[in-house]
């Protein structure tokens, strides 16, 4: 057998194994791009709606104008955009902050004495997942008997519905994740349980604590069903506010893409900082993430 | 456990139950209230009760069940389209890829843009006139009219499948990462196929997470809202009319609470089985005390 032959014989597997695998990867790599273009297209849509000087808008291209911000200046400047994004913030905090603040110990008392048992883990459960049509007409009632409607108090009353026991929720899990040992410990050091709790076991929950009050903080931002009813006025919330560009009264497509944008790019950068602890918090402990 | 921690869980757990009896079991109470009484804001001298004529005059209201059958084909679509689609998104995801981090976060992130902005954005790209998939259609051939009465539901769950199906792939890749892989090597030495081993092995091991994101997604696709709101507002006729779009019509626009609310509570009943089904499931995943 010459050389060459020899060389042929113990590439040709090789080769086919290199086209196998390099195949099966471009293959994928296809399909994840055709996936990434499909999640990023509508973005790219609305980005080039809100450059788009007014003559432009209703042509439907993507590129060929002369971009201008003229539009975002409107929204922005000229209307009370800023007050709506305030407004959501205020909400969000004010959810968050109570959640927090009520959810924190309740998780721990659960994942630590179990206190309230099976029972109160379904509780918490079930009080996250109840629909909003259940509390809408009392909390609307409710408002309008004591003066709140249309302010952000009472949206975020509303919010406190599902968000404070998806909080408690979210943080069981990263509770049962810190060891007992270290609290254990603390105690043997001379620290009280709760002592051992505020210094030991609440930092080394923090990023759970951080993922959760962010999580937190999106679904109220993003929430519209209670905002719309309690608060559709100078109070509105910012997805209150983006429904209000296209209604049966008109639309105004530039500016219903300045706002889209404004709601959604804050959100997708904090998002990043909470994917990776979401499948421990949803899944209330049970699912490891 | 000590009697002392014992009293501590106590204590900690109390201020979530007070939070929670204020935001949710008054408010539930006044809303049973509501639905066994013939409750009018411009008539609150004359509240009288009705029993359970409410409950029994949603029987005998085709809207009602027009409302409860879209739901059912909208829940029903969109969950399993997202399975499949989750489920293949999540294989791709699981292979090693250059840039898979990347490929990643791009591809979880419409779950957490908010639904209003979602549903306008459709509105706008599959706008006849403005929108530009009719647009790229047409010279095809196909004039396609989304919103139509043939095909405006089939839209609203295609919208709900671009938005959701992040979080199947989320939940799927968590179950996949988690996976022992002795089993993977013995079938691969046993000389399974690709398509065995996701059939025989893959899919039954991921049957937990499997389910706990199928119920999870069909809890909060049974809420559908915002889509309506934003595109169709029930119509046409009645095509897209879902069930929590129907209690804000007939609570909100029509001002007849006492419905509404009964119409909620047949609505949290449903939910509240689901959420029986799914507490069983991950109660199994992790033993729980």
């Amino acid at each position: 057998m010459t050389p060459l032959l020899r060389f042929r014989v113990a590439a040709f597997p090789a080769w086919r194994v290199w086209t196998r695998r390099h195949w099966g990867t471009g293959g994928r790599l296809l399909l994840l791009g055709i996936s990434v273009f499909v999640v990023l297209f509508p973005f790219l849509w609305v980005l080039a709606a809100s450059l788009k000087p007014p003559t432009e808008i209703n042509r439907p291209t993507l590129w060929g104008f002369t971009p201008t911000g003229a539009i975002w200046a409107e929204v922005w400047l000229g209307s009370p955009f800023a007050r709506y994004f305030l407004n959501s913030l205020l909400v969000g905090g004010i959810t968050v902050g109570i959640s927090l603040a009520v959810g924190t110990p309740a998780a721990y008392a659960f994942s630590r004495f179990r206190t309230g048992g099976t029972g109160l883990r379904f509780l918490i459960l079930a009080a996250q997942m109840l629909p909003p049509a259940l509390f809408i007409i009392p909390f609307f009632l409710m408002a309008y008997h004591t003066g709140l409607l249309d302010t952000v108090w009472a949206v975020a009353a509303a919010h406190l519905t599902f968000i404070a026991p998806l909080v408690t929720w979210f943080l069981i899990g990263f509770f049962e994740d810190v060891p007992w040992d270290l609290e254990e410990q603390a105690m043997v050091d001379g620290c009280t349980r709760w002592r051992a709790f505020l210094r030991v076991v609440l930092p080394a929950a923090r990023p759970g604590l951080g993922a959760a009050g962010l999580f937190a903080l999106i679904m109220s931002w993003n929430e519209m069903f209670y905002a719309l009813m309690l608060a559709g006025g100078h109070s509105k919330t910012l997805p209150v506010a983006i429904a209000g560009y296209w209604t049966f009264r008109g639309v105004d497509l530039g500016k219903m893409s300045v706002a889209i944008l404004s709601a959604v790019l804050p959100v997708l950068v904090v998002s990043f900082f909470v994917q990776r602890f979401l499948i421990r918090g949803l899944g209330g402990g049970a699912l490891k993430g | 456990m000590s009697q002392r921690d014992r009293a501590l869980g106590r204590r900690l757990l109390f201020p979530l139950l007070v939070l929670l009896a204020l935001v949710q079991g008054y408010p539930i109470a006044f809303a049973a209230y509501i639905s066994f009484h013939n409750y009018q804001l411009t008539a609150l001298d004359q509240v009288r009760w009705v029993g359970l004529a409410q409950y029994q005059g949603l029987l005998d209201n085709p809207s009602y069940w027009t409302a409860t059958r879209n739901t059912l084909v909208f829940v029903g679509g969109a969950v399993i389209l997202e399975l499949l689609l989750g489920l293949a998104l999540a294989l791709l995801l699981h292979w090693p890829v250059p840039g898979q981090n990347a490929f990643r976060a791009i591809i979880l992130m419409p779950m957490f843009i908010t639904p209003i902005a979602v549903g306008l954005m459709f509105r706008f790209l599959l706008n006849s006139q403005l929108g530009i998939i009719p647009a790229l259609l047409r010279p095809l051939g196909l004039d396609v009219d989304w919103f139509g009465p043939r095909l405006a539901l089939v839209s609203l769950i295609l919208i709900d499948v671009w938005q959701w199906t992040p979080l199947m792939v989320l939940f799927l890749l968590a179950g996949l990462e988690a996976l022992p892989t002795e089993p993977f090597e013995a079938a691969r030495v046993d000389g399974a196929s690709s398509l065995q081993i996701l059939r025989h092995l893959t899919l039954p091991l991921l049957r937990p997470v499997i389910l706990a994101a199928v119920l999870i997604r069909m809890l909060d696709a049974f809420r559908v809202f915002e889509y309506v709101y934003a595109i169709t507002r029930g119509g046409p006729g009645e095509r897209t009319e879902t069930i929590l779009f129907h209690i804000y019509r007939v609570g909100f626009l029509y001002f007849r609470l006492g419905e509404a609310a009964a119409m909620s509570f047949t609505l949290a009943a449903v939910i509240l089985i689901l959420v029986v089904i799914l507490f069983y499931i991950l109660r199994r995943q992790e033993a729980w005390a």
